[in-house]
């Protein structure tokens, strides 16, 4: 217990002083701090609005919400994975949309039964995604490419050669995005009718949730997770160990890319429905933040993702409420993030003061 | 094929100054990821020093706009920049973490103040500023030569002031002390502290022209791209540059074909698309050309690349 107390307490100093930044900003504005932030939570779900459309009350809001956390907790985890194996993929905006694109395309629009077509959704996801993930891993074990580079690279040749294809043979002609995909290969079971309302249920937030906790294990007891952290820590060390390097880097990427690839179809095959050709994700970068937040940690992205989402959920009730530019919330996410940053050197200061007073 | 030359030539140089910049922060040992954010805050910083300065003096805005939009923004990507140097020379946090949320915070920054300073300012619900149209000129002469003569042609005054700085910038560089040592820093810094140098001052002073000189690049993007400043200028230029760079295996020269060839491909996929009378949607496709040509190259060079090797450790005068 105090472990974990140990562990989280810079990351909640770090939201606590952002929390605080973002009141001052607020107050500049002559707006309410207390009031805007309770809109951030009503606007996920977490407090209840004054009123309701038909058939949504609170409990709605909050399953969208959840529906739009899974993605974010699989996209960092793809992150956390790569920084445990000492890779930076910066790639996974590019690999979320490759994996939702082919699963759109394949089976969006085919008239499997729901039982067969999202195991495949999710397969596509995986598949699609490991690959491409592989694809980076290889050319940096192999040809000493870095990674940082070789996604960047995929992210552009991806948002392109996705947007033709989807302009061209996808488009819905009245929002100029991707046509919807059907309800059977959704991933969010989309309005359905319980305790007098419509909710959006998501099977992607428990899938998270579970994929969340097998990273932990697999990254703590197992050997090829332990190898992987191994190499991240030390590469020429893991090396005179005899740990095969060059194969453990290519199979962290699998492993992020994979993971990149459910955050892309639990997002445009749950969330979003359906895929705005030319634009890569700002989730994927934003997974990056919520990764550190986490501090690299399997379950400390769980709490971190749904930070984060509240911020992102809740900024445009709280926007139409108090007039306040939405944009707002980004700037605060990122003012958590610095402090993130930074509180591995002030928790490093605070202990030599403990142990001078010692 | 005078129209490749001109675009490329005019994307081509804005990414090379700030590659440029880039290599001066990495080769005294920090990693610089945020060349985008960097860019993007300093294009916000020149716009928006427009826009206030034209409330009371219209004529001088009118006047001299560009080069007062350009101070402003070389000056913005310098200040913006202190935050990436403190957070990573100072606080000792994650270099390329530092960069990205760097980069992020540039974005949300940069989007929020535009619309909020729109609304209360001008009273109007708009996330651009203007900056007015640059007149391009023709070089006498120069420009007359059948074939080469496109490099001279219709060229935007931000492309000379770029090819001045850039001279200055490799002159710095490999020709005076402060190069020497803010070279040597990004291989052994140890040694160079040994030897007195001030290893964390050089390192501010590298990371603020990175900021500088991006600046000066997302002005210019801004100017010849759309005429104005909106969050559209975040396209990813500064990774861009960041992939040149490291093709460019972090020496200027070879940086400078890397933009150059980045620079060509893009027009050349626009030409393409045009000649073969594609519709629209099939520019994406040859928009993709720079990135797979890059892909393919870094296959044939990457095996001698090498980063300098105290590339992104903070400094501890204690370890050794």
């Amino acid at each position: 217990m105090k472990k974990v107390l140990e562990k989280i307490k810079m990351p909640l100093l770090a939201v606590t002083i952002s929390l605080i930044f973002g009141a001052i900003v607020i107050l500049l504005l002559k707006k309410n701090p207390l009031e805007a932030y309770s809109a951030f939570l009503q606007g996920a779900g977490l407090l209840p609005k004054a009123n309701y459309g038909g058939n949504q009350n609170q409990l709605s809001d909050f399953f969208v919400f959840l529906d739009g956390t899974a993605p974010m907790i699989f996209a960092s985890l793809a992150i956390v994975i790569s920084l445990k194996g000492g890779l930076f993929n910066i790639g996974v905006a590019g690999q979320m949309l490759l994996s939702g694109f082919f699963a759109t395309i394949l089976v969006g629009y085919s008239p499997l039964p729901g039982l067969v077509a999202k195991p495949i959704v999710i397969l596509i996801g995986l598949v699609v995604g490991g690959i491409l993930g592989g694809i980076v891993g290889y050319l940096k074990a192999k040809f000493n490419i870095n990674e940082v580079v070789s996604t960047i690279m995929f992210n552009y040749i991806i948002q392109y050669t996705t947007s033709y294809f989807i302009q061209t043979s996808f488009v819905d002609p009245v929002s100029r995005q991707s046509k919807y995909i059907l309800s059977s290969a959704s991933l969010t079971f989309k309005g359905v009718s319980a305790f007098g309302v419509k909710l959006d249920i998501s099977i992607s937030f428990f899938l998270a949730i579970l994929v969340a906790i097998y990273l932990n294990y697999f990254l703590n007891k197992k050997k090829d997770g332990f190898e992987i952290k191994m190499v991240g820590l030390n590469r020429k060390g893991s090396e005179y160990a005899g740990v095969n390097v060059e194969k453990t880097i290519i199979k962290t990427m699998v492993i992020s890319g994979a993971l990149a690839g459910l955050a892309g179809v639990s997002y445009y095959l749950g969330y979003m429905q359906s895929i705005q050709p030319g634009v890569l994700g700002s989730l994927g970068f934003n997974a990056i933040a919520t990764a550190l937040l986490g501090g690299v940690n399997s379950i400390g992205v769980i709490f971190a993702s749904l930070l984060l989402t509240i911020l992102d959920r809740g900024s445009v009730f709280m926007s139409s409420r108090l007039g306040i530019v939405k944009e707002i919330s980004g700037v605060i996410t990122s003012i958590i993030l610095i402090f993130s940053a930074i509180s591995g050197y002030i928790g490093l200061k605070l202990s030599e003061r403990k142990k001078e007073e010692r | 094929m005078e129209r490749i030359i001109i675009d490329g030539l005019q994307f081509a140089l804005p990414l090379f100054i700030m590659a440029i910049g880039g290599i001066y922060s990495e080769r005294s040992g920090i990693t610089n990821l945020c060349l985008e954010g960097l860019q993007g805050f300093g294009a916000f910083f020149g716009a928006l020093a427009i826009a206030l300065i034209g409330i009371n003096n219209p004529s001088l805005v009118q006047a001299n706009g560009f080069y007062i939009a350009i101070i402003f923004a070389m000056i913005g990507g310098m200040l913006f920049s202190l935050l990436h140097a403190i957070l990573s020379i100072k606080y000792r946090a994650n270099q390329v973490v530092s960069g990205i949320v760097v980069n992020l915070l540039a974005v949300s920054l940069t989007e929020f103040l535009t619309r909020q300073i729109n609304s209360t300012v001008f009273g109007a619900p708009s996330n651009k500023f203007q900056l007015g149209v640059l007149p391009r000129h023709n070089i006498p002469v120069l420009s007359e030569i059948p074939l080469i003569g496109a490099f001279f042609k219709e060229i935007y005054p931000f492309q000379i002031i770029i090819l001045i700085v850039a001279v200055l910038a490799w002159i710095l560089f490999y020709k005076t002390r402060l190069g020497l040592r803010l070279r040597s820093l990004g291989d052994n810094p140890h040694a160079a502290d040994s030897q007195g140098v001030n290893v964390e001052g050089i390192r501010y002073f590298a990371v603020m022209v990175s900021g500088a000189l991006s600046g000066l690049a997302g002005i210019s993007f801004a100017y010849s791209i759309s005429a104005n400043f909106s969050p559209a200028i975040f396209m990813g230029f500064g990774y861009l540059s960041i992939t040149a760079l490291i093709f460019g295996n972090w020496e200027i020269g070879p940086t400078f074909f890397a933009t150059l060839l980045f620079g060509f491909a893009r027009s050349g996929g626009y030409a393409l698309a045009k000649a073969l009378k594609m519709e629209a949607a099939f520019t994406d496709i040859t928009m993709t050309l720079p990135y797979i040509l890059t892909l393919l190259l870094l296959l044939f060079f990457s095996k001698n690349n090498r980063s300098p090797r105290a590339l992104g450790e903070p400094f501890d005068k204690g370890k050794r």
